[in-house]
This record gives C-alpha cells, structure tokens and sequence, in this order.
C-alpha cells in the first residue's frame, strides 16, 4: 500500500475525529502523568515505612506491575476490577466516555506508578544520607525532611528519567483504544473504515503523537536547566 | 562557669555493629553540665563520633541511658513530674540540641538565607520575617551577612561552615554538637572556623565538640575526654590530660599529635 495525496485529503476530512482523538489521548496522558507520580510518591514511601508488611506489599505491587503486559493489566481493571461498577456514561467535552475513559486512566496510572516509583527511589538513594541528619537535627520531622530536602534534590536528578517516562506514558496511552477509548488510535482506526485507507491516518497519527512527546520533553528540559541553579556558578 | 545539675548524663554507653562484632562504645559514662564545652579527642575509630552523634539519636545505642534534661530520650516514653507517661518527640528533643557536621550539610538547593530559615519556619513557626531578621543578625555575627542570597556551592569550605553553625544556632539550642567540624577544611580556613567556635564558648553555650585540633582543645575546653577502643580513658581539665597524662594510650596519642 503507498501513500497519495488524495489518501490524505480523504483522512483530513475527518481532522474532527483526529482533533477529538489528540485531546483524549491528552486528556488520557496528562491525568496518568497525574495520578501516576502521585501514586508513585506514596509507593515510594511505603516501601521505606518502618513497617515490613507494608514495604513487602509495595514491592511486590511495583514487581508485579513491571513484569506483567500493559494490555493484560489495562483489561483486568477494564473487564474485572471495574466490572461490577457501572460508571456513569456521561461524555466529558461532548466526546470522551467516561465509563471507558476512567478504566483506561486508572490501568495507565497504577502501570506508570510502578516504574515512577523505582525511579523516584533511586533518586531519593543518591541523595547524601548527610542532608538527611542535618534536616532531622535541626529538628524536622522525617516528612518534612522528604518534602524540603530530600525529594526537591532528588527530583532534579532525576528529571531526564521522568521525562523519559512521560514520554512513554503518552505513546502507551494508545493502547486504551482496545477498550474502546476514543483517543488518537482510536480515530485511525474509523477513519480506516471510512476510506479504506490505513496508511495516511496512521502517519497522521504518527504526527500528532510527535507534536505531543516532542514538546514534552522539551518542557522538561527546560526545569531541568532552571533546577541546576544551585549547582554550578 | 556554672556546673550545677546535669544538662546530659551518659551511663554506660554501648553501640554494637554487625550483630555484636564490634563494639563502636563500650561502656562510655560522661556527665555533662550546662556551659560545658567539652572536647573529645583520641584516634580515628575510637567512638568519638558515634558518641556525639548518639547524644542527638543520629544513631541509636544498643545498650545504655542518654538523660537529657533528665529524661532518658532511648526509650520512646518517660513518666513526667504528675506520674502520667508521656512519649519522647525525638524531633523536639532535637532543636534544643544544635548540631555541626564535618562536611557542612548545606541544602544546596537553597540559598544559605533560606538554610537558615527553613527548620525555625517549618518546626518553630517562626514567621519569615522574624526569622529572616534573626538569621541576618547571626550571618553579621560571623561576618557573611552579604552572601544571605548566595548559594552554598558559592561559598568556601570555611564560610560553609560558618552558615552552618550559626544555622544551627537559629533554633536557639541548649547545647551544641560539633562533629570534626574542621576536619574537612582546607588548612588557611580551620581558623576561621575555630574563632567562630570560641566566641561562641565565650557567650556561654553549652559545646560538645569532636575534634583533632588540639589547640583548641587546650585553649576553650573545660574538660577533655580521651576516647579510644570505644572506651573513654581519660577525663580532666586540657591541664590534666595534656601535661599530666596518665593513660599509656593517652601518652602515646599525645606524642603523634602534639
């Protein structure tokens, strides 16, 4: 199959589905990207409680996340875990259905948690344990030591690999299509059946995704130098 | 100087690492009072450290009392003066218990201003202002009150560690806790940093100091303490140990150093 220009002028009249798809996919993104580093933060502080128990059943949880497909996690909370719930089939922006759009956000997020946290911990362990003593003598508790000290130097470091995940997150995120998520694959794949042509919507698709990681990054990159301030002068 | 009552009493002292195999302090007792400034001395190993850093639960003791103001703070209650049991908040115990490092400890993400501000902000409630005007006052004291904006980075070992004693002393603790506070310090800046340190003497505080300068030791010390092997040895004025030594050990550490 090649592409022609009159194959993309056929996919462009359906730029309606793409737009709906680029901002479920952001939609889909930006509210993994949320939940995951939240998620992650309280997996990381849960596998340095003091409580064993409590440390066993985070790790186990990254472990099991890291080593199992995104898809069969994204269909065990899409035909099980939230199987019995009936979620309210409102549309959010006219298009977007919740009751396929939250299981997709929740399988993304709890997979992104997993890999946010092992790169937060190995953030927080290049920290010198020196910083830690000095906060803790000075009298701050253990989680305003983590929140002034610990996790604003250890975030710096560990910037390029954030970006990285995010990056991920975003490119992952068209997987949410096989549960009837109708974000930017999804749209590749009407507009398939509509003009009988794969290979133009998929290089739009292509683009549409790149004009969301590119930035992404970018974005990033920015902090990243803005966050060097107190290291080099 | 006052030496009534006890600001911190050690009794019998042990700190085992790997399962008992060594024994960083083996049963080290020291009464400490308030406007002490007591210098421990002794070779590299022998507990000195561990021993400071015990007295702030930077590390916890296997065995033995720390009293601070009388309570014992190794145990996590203690009963007060009506009888009911309360629990020891190591975080409250530590503000009264100032403490300087051998390799500064600066938050590097923070300007040295904000160092100084963040602990008296964020545990005493201290307002910004308030805060902002005391830290100003102490950066005067040692003479870096026009790097309040700087980073740490920006600053020599010296004037590093100049913050982070006067950082300590913005939660106005009862005593101070110097680890080897001039150990990692270029040679042209131990003075600076020892001057700081005597003034600070002179004003009254109460200081336990580690350290390798004998000088200083002889010079603002009350009381020496000789540590070696985990054990403390010898205890007198800087007269006692250092012109009077009774401890082979001692003997020996002296005729290295000195």
């Amino acid at each position: 199959m090649s592409l022609s220009v009159e194959g993309f002028q056929s996919a462009f009249r359906y730029a309606e589905m793409f737009w709906q798809g680029l901002v479920c996919t952001l939609a889909l993104s930006a509210l993994t990207v949320l939940f995951g580093f939240i998620f992650a933060l309280l997996l990381t502080l849960i596998r340095r409680s003091r409580f064993a128990p409590l440390r066993f059943v985070a790790t186990a949880y990254v472990e099991i996340f890291r080593a199992t497909p995104m898809m069969v996690q994204l269909f065990l909370v899409y035909y099980v875990l939230l199987a019995g719930l009936s979620l309210p089939s409102y549309k959010m922006f006219g298009f977007i259905r919740l009751e396929r759009f939250v299981p997709g956000v929740l399988a993304l997020s709890m997979n992104s948690a997993a890999y946010l946290s092992e790169i937060i911990r190995s953030g927080i362990q290049s920290i010198d344990i020196g910083q830690t003593e000095a906060a803790r003598s000075l009298g701050m508790t253990s989680l305003q030591t983590m929140k002034e000290i610990i996790l604003p130097q250890a975030i710096k470091n560990i910037l390029p690999s954030i970006a990285n995940e995010f990056v991920t997150i975003i490119k992952e995120s068209s997987i949410c299509w096989t549960i009837g998520v109708q974000e930017i694959m999804s749209a590749v794949n009407s507009v398939k059946s509509a003009t009988f042509s794969i290979g133009e919507p998929l290089v739009i698709a292509a683009c549409l995704y790149f004009c969301l990681t590119f930035p992404t990054s970018k974005i990033i990159a920015h902090f990243e130098r803005k966050m060097r301030r107190g290291d080099n002068r | 100087m006052a030496t009534t009552g006890n600001l911190i009493q050690v009794k019998s002292l042990e700190k085992h690492y790997n399962n008992g195999a060594l024994h960083a302090l083996d049963g080290v007792s020291v009464d400490i009072h308030p406007g002490d400034v007591v210098v421990i001395i002794g070779p590299s190993g022998s507990g000195k450290s561990t021993l400071l850093r015990s007295l702030n639960l930077l590390e916890t003791p296997s065995k033995g009392e720390i009293l601070f103001e009388g309570v014992d703070i190794t145990k996590k209650y203690y009963i007060d003066t009506d009888g009911k049991k309360k629990k020891i908040d190591i975080n409250t115990l530590r503000q009264k218990m100032g403490m300087v490092f051998q390799h500064f400890n600066l938050f590097p993400h923070k300007t040295i201003l904000d160092n100084m501000i963040l602990a008296p902000m964020k545990v005493k409630g201290m307002s910004k202002a308030e805060a902002t005007e005391k830290a100003l006052g102490l950066l005067k004291r040692v003479g870096l009150e026009d790097r309040a904006n700087a980073y740490p980075i920006q600053l020599s070992g010296g004037q590093k560690q100049r913050v982070a004693i006067v950082r300590a002393l913005m939660m106005e603790p009862e005593v101070m806790l110097f680890d080897e506070p001039t150990s990692a310090l270029d040679p042209e800046m131990v003075g600076e940093v020892l001057e700081v340190m005597k003034e600070l003497a002179q004003t009254g505080m109460t200081m336990v100091v580690v350290t390798h300068e004998m000088g200083f030791a002889r010079e603002v010390g009350n009381r020496v303490l000789f540590m070696a092997d985990g054990k403390l040895l010898e205890e007198g004025t800087p007269e006692d140990i250092f012109e009077h030594p009774k401890h082979p050990r001692l003997q020996d550490f002296l005729s290295k150093v000195l």
